[in-house]
């Protein structure tokens, strides 16, 4: 049905550092309900990331801008999980 | 714009000094981040660099932004990739008319492109074990 096609959104969420090693990719793409709050993608990563908690200091980007974890997202969008930083 | 650079090859201060030199600045600033020996008391032969390049640039154009806005010109590097014990990771050149600028713009810079920057480190010890600086991994063989 049209409206259940609509409900759905497919979005891509980038990885980093040890979370990249952990899914073994740098992307994963995930078809999502729509208006998903950026904060929530954690909870649907593969093993073993989201059974491990996500540290109080995660940033979320939104198509490489910075993004508060309450944003809505929509098809298309580009997420990206920031670990606390470590560069210098 | 401020310069700022992503580079997978060995940092030339040489060069950021002079994109950033000139005849109305009296007072250059630099500081180099290098990879020390030595992390959480084991033996370290390479920090590993990974960066979310698109954002990283944007935020370190951001901070150079900053730092300039207290009398400075500023110019940053962050080298990507292996980066062995004793060579540089990091670059900041604050050139400004006076010292006070110069010394404080450079302070600013480095501060806030470790506090905010979306670059990673992963130590590479002596006895092969790796550890990312990210807040969520333990050591790993």
């Amino acid at each position: 049905m049209v409206t259940a096609m609509a409900t759905q959104i497919d979005v891509t969420v980038l990885l980093f550092a040890s979370l990249r090693e952990m899914a073994g990719t740098d992307r994963v793409a995930l078809r999502l309900p729509a208006a998903t709050p950026v904060g929530a993608v954690w909870g649907h990563l593969p093993e073993p990331i989201r059974s491990t908690p996500p540290p109080a200091a995660l940033r979320y980007a939104l198509n490489d801008r910075w993004i508060a974890p309450g944003t809505p997202m929509s098809g298309g969008d580009r997420v990206a999980l920031i670990l606390p930083v470590s560069g210098g | 714009m401020p310069a700022v650079t992503l580079t997978h090859d060995p940092l030339s201060v040489d060069a950021l000094i002079a994109s950033v030199a000139g005849p109305e600045h009296g007072g250059i600033a630099v500081f180099i981040g290098t990879t020390r020996r030595e992390a959480d008391r084991l033996e370290v032969v390479a920090l590993e660099y990974e960066a979310y390049e698109e954002l990283a640039r944007a935020e370190l154009e951001a901070v150079a932004s900053e730092a300039e806005a207290l009398g400075a010109r500023v110019a940053v590097a962050h080298r990507l990739g292996r980066v062995p014990v004793g060579e540089a990771s990091v670059a900041i050149v604050a050139a400004a008319g006076h010292r006070p600028a110069a010394f404080a713009a450079c302070r600013l810079a480095i501060d806030e492109a470790k506090r905010r920057v979306p670059i990673w480190k992963r130590a590479v010890h002596a006895d092969g074990t790796t550890v990312w600086k990210d807040g969520l991994s333990a050591p790993v063989s």
